[in-house]
């Protein structure tokens, strides 16, 4: 692929990536951009696994899935950040994300691959 | 395990923030910017809004709260925003700049704000509004034949890392620590540094665009050529190199920057050389170093204390529950039984299989020769720690490091302290037992791990220590001004620091150097809106 056509591809993917794999159309630098995510929620189960499954079922915080854990606990703890636990901004997870990532959180079943505490 | 929290627990503390957020300790998510009145900070919060919109612009106790959140000790309030703002793209990061100097806002730039060990998000100084640029988060560019990026600072490695996976490109990341939701302009800006050969971030970067403070847009090295291509190919330029003077400093907010990426190599084999004692370090050092010099090891190599180690995966509690810091006796046991010795030390060699079985006998040699039993896959395959450098090794994404912020309990605190020194033997020895001294006087346990790049090494030090306990909070302090006092005088200087140490450290590094820091300070940000306190720059 020519670079110059492969630069384009990438960035175009990258925009698709961005939104979770749910936003086709057109990038340029222009200055209106904005996170993608705003427009087009990233769905539970990504946001999951790139930032809550890193610690949480992997040794390092405690396991929340198959918890039933209150949606409304989850959210005002990922805006606060519990104890060791760095706080999450709506420049990160907008508060539409946050919503269904506490609600999926809550009503998960318990994942047999996670462990630790 | 016993240190998890029990649902009850969590509900019950999550209920307390959800509900009393402005009541708790953590009330005072917001301070007034100093000399500014009520009335007129809500002028600049209405024209904040008219430039980002009502939803990004934080002014508020509850909104607010997620920019105060720290590892730090922070007993007197001196660390807290005044809320947040966060822009789209650059027209409004200039429209916001313009704001700030008409009302004289202090204004502190974030990219993710997770500077884990040395303030988060948090200001050098309580009542400046953060600039929250997490929302620019576009990828701008990425040449597959030359290997190079030009990304936004929202952009974290772990959307470098799946753009590569879902692009098929031939390219590894470098990750600093908490990779996964980190910014690549953070880190570097910070000069922070990872572990493959394209370790040392800021050594890889070209080419950034700064908005300066009068909302001047500045392209370095090559990026002002017209119809140029070479802004992330060449780094240096023509006339003076600018970029250094917008890293770990408040003279502009960097909204783009160019990274080159390493090409995946088709071997890699990482190594764990185990030493069984706290003095060997000395020598590790010694048999490091050259191979460092010659490159015969391309990575940065990791010198990992047992108790750093050991503090990712295992609570403090379940090894001592006596007064004072834990003995070395019991540190070695424990290491013993995870498979580790008390210094660790993680390389790897990248290439083809022939350049690999060429070079490992040489530096195998070098390591047994000082007593160290060196091991791979073959021995440590599936060992935690040996897979978390592993992984790390080759640009992998883990969060295992956050663990030790929980080493004394859930309520969890580490301040980091990072000096450097000569890549030379006695230069560690002396700073391990200058640190175990000092640490262990104020009743801490000393977790360190060493990283030679290339002549130089860092020392990274993570004073663990509860945050929900004033009293250690404050020991917490005292011992982290002590430590970079000793250091100091001993020549030894921390290469980064805290946002509660910064002055500290910055006057260790001269009048001189402060003078024309201010001076530049003074000629490019007159108003000192961007980030007063930084660095120690005013």
């Amino acid at each position: 692929m020519h670079a110059r056509q492969r630069r384009w591809t990438a960035l175009t993917l990258g925009l698709v990536l961005l939104a979770g794999g749910g936003l086709a159309g057109s990038l340029s630098n222009s200055a209106s951009a904005q996170a993608t995510y705003e427009i087009e929620p990233r769905a539970p189960e990504y946001l999951y696994a790139r930032t809550c499954g890193y610690c949480h079922g992997h040794n390092i915080a405690p396991i929340i899935r198959g918890r039933n854990l209150p949606p409304a606990v989850i959210s005002s703890i990922v805006r606060s950040g519990m104890g060791a636990m760095p706080a999450f901004k709506p420049t990160e997870i907008t508060d539409t994300e946050l919503e269904a990532l506490s609600e999926w959180i809550s009503q998960s079943e318990a994942d047999p691959e996670e462990h630790g505490q | 395990m016993s240190n998890g929290f029990s649902r009850r627990e969590v509900m019950a503390i999550g209920g307390a923030v959800a509900s009393t957020a402005a009541l708790t300790p953590m009330a005072r998510a917001r301070m007034m910017p100093q000399d500014m009145d009520r009335d007129v900070f809500a002028a600049v919060v209405r024209e904040l809004r008219a430039i980002v919109g009502d939803d990004w612009v934080f002014a508020d106790e509850a909104s607010t709260l997620s920019y105060r959140k720290s590892g730090i000790p922070d007993l007197r309030g001196e660390h807290v925003p005044s809320g947040a703002v966060a822009p789209a793209n650059v027209e409004q990061v200039q429209a916001i700049l313009a704001v700030a100097n008409r009302y004289r806002l202090p204004l502190w730039p974030i990219s993710t704000g997770k500077n884990m060990g040395y303030g988060m998000a948090t200001p050098a100084s309580s009542g400046q509004m953060i600039l929250d640029l997490k929302r620019m988060n576009r990828i701008l560019d990425f040449d597959a034949e030359l290997g190079t990026i030009l990304v936004e600072p929202g952009v974290t490695y772990q959307q470098i890392h799946d753009y590569i996976e879902d692009n098929d490109l031939p390219y590894w990341i470098d990750v600093p620590t908490v990779g996964p939701i980190v910014s690549m302009v953070g880190n570097t800006l910070e000069r922070g540094v990872g572990y493959t050969p394209y370790g040392d971030h800021f050594f890889m970067q070209c080419g950034m665009e700064v908005v300066l403070a009068d909302g001047t847009v500045l392209k370095t090295g090559m990026g002002s050529i017209e119809n140029g291509n070479t802004w992330q190919a060449f780094k240096w330029g023509y006339g003076p190199y600018l970029d250094g003077i917008f890293t770990q400093s408040n003279f502009g907010v960097v909204t783009k920057l160019g990274m080159w990426m390493m090409p995946r190599p088709p071997a890699y084999k990482p190594f764990m050389v185990r030493s069984a004692e706290v003095s060997d370090i000395a020598a590790i050092t010694d048999a490091v170093r050259p191979f460092r010099m010659n490159n015969l090891i391309p990575n940065a190599v990791m010198m990992m204390g047992a108790l750093y180690q050991l503090s990712m995966f295992n609570r403090r509690a379940d090894i001592w529950q006596e007064e004072g810091p834990i003995p070395e006796e019991v540190i070695k046991t424990l290491a013993r039984q995870n498979e580790l010795g008390m210094w660790n030390t993680f390389f790897a060699l990248y290439g083809t299989d022939e350049t690999i079985a060429a070079t490992e006998p040489i530096i195998r040699g070098a390591f047994e020769a000082i007593g160290g039993e060196v091991l791979t896959d073959a021995e440590l395959n599936g060992n935690p720690y040996f897979e978390h450098n592993k992984a790390l090794m080759r640009g992998g994404l883990t969060l295992e490091e956050k663990g030790l912020v929980r080493w004394w309990g859930r309520s969890g605190g580490a301040i980091a302290f990072a000096p450097v020194a000569p890549a030379k033997g006695g230069e560690t020895q002396g700073q391990t037992e200058l640190a175990i001294e000092v640490m262990n006087k104020w009743g801490f346990d000393y977790a360190p791990a060493y990283v030679v790049g290339s002549r130089e090494l860092h020392h990274i030090i993570f004073l663990m220590f509860d945050k929900g306990d004033d009293e250690q909070s404050a020991k917490a302090e005292q011992c982290m001004n002590e430590m970079i006092t000793r250091f100091g005088e001993r020549g030894w200087a921390a290469y980064r620091s805290s946002v509660s140490t910064m002055d500290l450290v910055a006057d260790q590094y001269g009048a001189a150097n402060r003078e024309v820091n201010a001076r530049l300070k003074q000629a490019l940000d007159p108003n000192h809106i961007i980030a007063p306190g930084k660095q120690g720059i005013a």
